[in-house]
């Protein structure tokens, strides 16, 4: 899998007056894969995507997408990327064919080839029966479709793709995550993203990043591991229990084994998360104590380390300080 | 040169999707339709065009900023700036387009008074060779206005406000420029010089020798040097909002 690299970053840096917005930046995209950029708002993720872009210079550092540089290269990076840009700006008065048709012949594509791609890329976006539509008259989902199919209509070598669901219903979501898990092989992809069940579900790797830095990366299973070990040593157990909330509270964490209880729902009917030792065994202790003292057990599951967990973890300034 | 013609093709339609397109025909042709009535269409006088063509930058004045307003501030304003810089088009592509689309429109506007012309030919004989150096002053004078427009278009994210900017700059240019001329005292030191070169700036002696039927290099150097001007500027812009 490990191909040659198609984006590579080296140290780049980004400075908006005196705030930094991107630090030190190193990291590289293999040819063909699809990788999840991943952090919270404000880390940086746009604007990579923009110096990666060309849509502005690095103040330090440097890039290269598909072996041109970003700087020195830049007509011909444009030439090699799709880009969807986060709100996905169009020209409201233009109908979507006409876009296309423009967006065609900005990228030197002649009469012929712009009429076939066209086609193509509407069919593959589900764009077809829109074609005639003004652009100003498409709901929110076929904006963003009209946006991908920007992207892909000089069938780029690179795809970048700035939060690409972010608006679509949910149905709408699970088609575009379809689309970018084709492109996989065909196109580079790195796909920015705040929403974790995308990355899991289309990303072959993941970049975490926060303040402008490398906080992680590796595949989604890798990340999921390191997230076990580097949390609680058991995994967590989600348990559902009604019974007078004080009395269920204190003698769950009175059991041996248990390092911590998190209330997550309170109420007549309790929903806790329990972290404790593997070797325990948690959970004939629970449903034991629970039938001792009259209590009703309604469910009791293992939580397994998710992606979101590893994620807030180390993206929340006060842990990862603490652990630095 | 293919991706030029493009963003200008695109420009001039839209141009035509807009109100204003039509909102400013009216206005211009309202405006030349009061000229020709008043001083050209006249029983008895000569078939003279030349009134209505000397005038007709007071006009323009306050149209071109409406032709020139969106070209780039509407870009930066819906972000769409971002769609255009990453595609594979040279600043100066995007600028060169910008412009001749937006002059596409400008020469819509002027041949409009065409039909001026044509009344006056059903009515006399007029001369013809002043009545085309006339539209050749209309066209050059309406780069260096375009220009312009297309400067203050880039500065701002406003529409409204590139428009204002680049009205207030014309009306500097074509009337203030002028007066203040005039004003000029002769006890000042280099008097004359100083009243030649705000002489030399005034785009009306420009075209007014057009408009007479006198084609001067030196009024051809002004408008087209002036053009040129703005348009480098305009890069210079666009290049420096790029670094912030």
């Amino acid at each position: 899998m490990q191909n040659a690299a198609e984006i590579v970053v080296q140290r780049l840096t980004k400075d908006y007056g005196r705030f930094r917005a991107v630090d030190d930046l190193s990291f590289e995209v293999a040819k063909g894969s699809v990788v999840g950029f991943l952090g919270p708002n404000g880390a940086g993720k746009t604007t990579t995507i923009r110096m990666l872009t060309c849509y502005m210079p690095p103040s330090s550092g440097r890039a290269s997408v598909a072996g041109f540089d970003v700087f020195g290269q830049s007509l011909q990076v444009r030439q090699n990327i799709g880009y969807l840009p986060e709100n996905t700006p169009l020209y409201p008065e233009m109908r979507v064919e006409e876009y296309l048709d423009y967006r065609g012949k900005l990228r030197g594509m002649n009469r012929v080839a712009r009429r076939q791609r066209i086609a193509e890329v509407a069919q593959r976006c589900w764009l077809t029966e829109r074609l005639r539509w003004l652009v100003g008259k498409l709901s929110k989902g076929y904006r963003q479709r009209l946006g991908i199919a920007d992207a892909l209509l000089h069938n780029p070598p690179v795809l970048v793709l700035d939060e690409p669901t972010v608006g679509l219903d949910p149905s709408q979501i699970r088609e575009a995550r379809k689309l970018i898990a084709e492109l996989a092989g065909r196109h580079t992809v790195l796909l920015s993203t705040h929403i974790l069940s995308e990355v899991e579900l289309v990303c072959q790797r993941v970049i975490i990043i926060g303040r402008g830095n490398i906080l992680a990366q590796g595949t989604p299973d890798e990340l999921k591991q390191q997230c076990a070990r580097a949390g609680a040593p058991g995994s967590r157990l989600l348990v559902e229990v009604r019974g007078p909330s004080d009395q269920v509270l204190s003698a769950i964490k009175a059991l041996p084994g248990v390092e911590n209880v998190q209330v997550l729902a309170d109420g007549p009917v309790q929903s806790l998360a329990v972290v404790g030792r593997l070797d325990a065994q948690l959970r004939e202790q629970i449903a034991a104590l629970v039938v001792q003292r009259g209590w009703a057990l309604r469910e009791m599951r293992l939580g397994g380390a998710s992606l979101e967990e590893f994620f807030v973890q180390i993206t929340d300034p006060g842990t990862s300080q603490a652990a630095a | 040169m293919s991706r030029i013609m493009a963003v200008a093709g695109r420009e001039l339609k839209s141009l035509f999707y807009s109100p204003v397109a039509y909102i400013v025909l009216t206005l211009y042709l309202l405006f030349v339709g009061l000229l020709f009535s008043m001083l050209v269409f006249i029983p008895g006088e000569l078939a003279n065009p030349q009134p209505m063509f000397e005038w007709n930058h007071l006009i323009l004045i306050f149209i071109v900023p409406f032709i020139t307003m969106s070209l780039l501030a509407e870009e930066y304003r819906s972000g769409r700036i971002e769609v255009l810089r990453t595609s594979p088009v040279a600043e100066l592509e995007i600028i060169l387009g910008k412009f001749l689309g937006a002059m596409g429109f400008y020469c819509v506007v002027i041949a409009s008074s065409v039909v001026f012309v044509l009344t006056l030919m059903a009515f006399g004989r007029p001369d013809f060779h002043p009545i085309f150096t006339s539209y050749l002053g209309l066209l050059l004078m309406g780069c260096l206005m375009v220009a312009i427009g297309v400067f203050f278009s880039a500065l701002s994210e406003h529409q409204i406000l590139a428009a204002m900017s680049t009205c207030v700059t014309l009306v500097a240019l074509g009337i203030l420029v002028g007066f203040v001329r005039q004003l000029v005292p002769t006890s000042w030191f280099a008097a004359t010089q100083i009243r030649h070169v705000l002489g030399y700036m005034a785009i009306e002696p420009h075209m007014a020798n057009f408009a007479r039927g006198v084609v001067d290099t030196q009024n051809i150097v002004y408008f087209l040097t002036g053009t040129g001007l703005f348009l480098f500027l305009t890069y210079v812009v666009l290049e420096s909002r790029r670094w912030r």
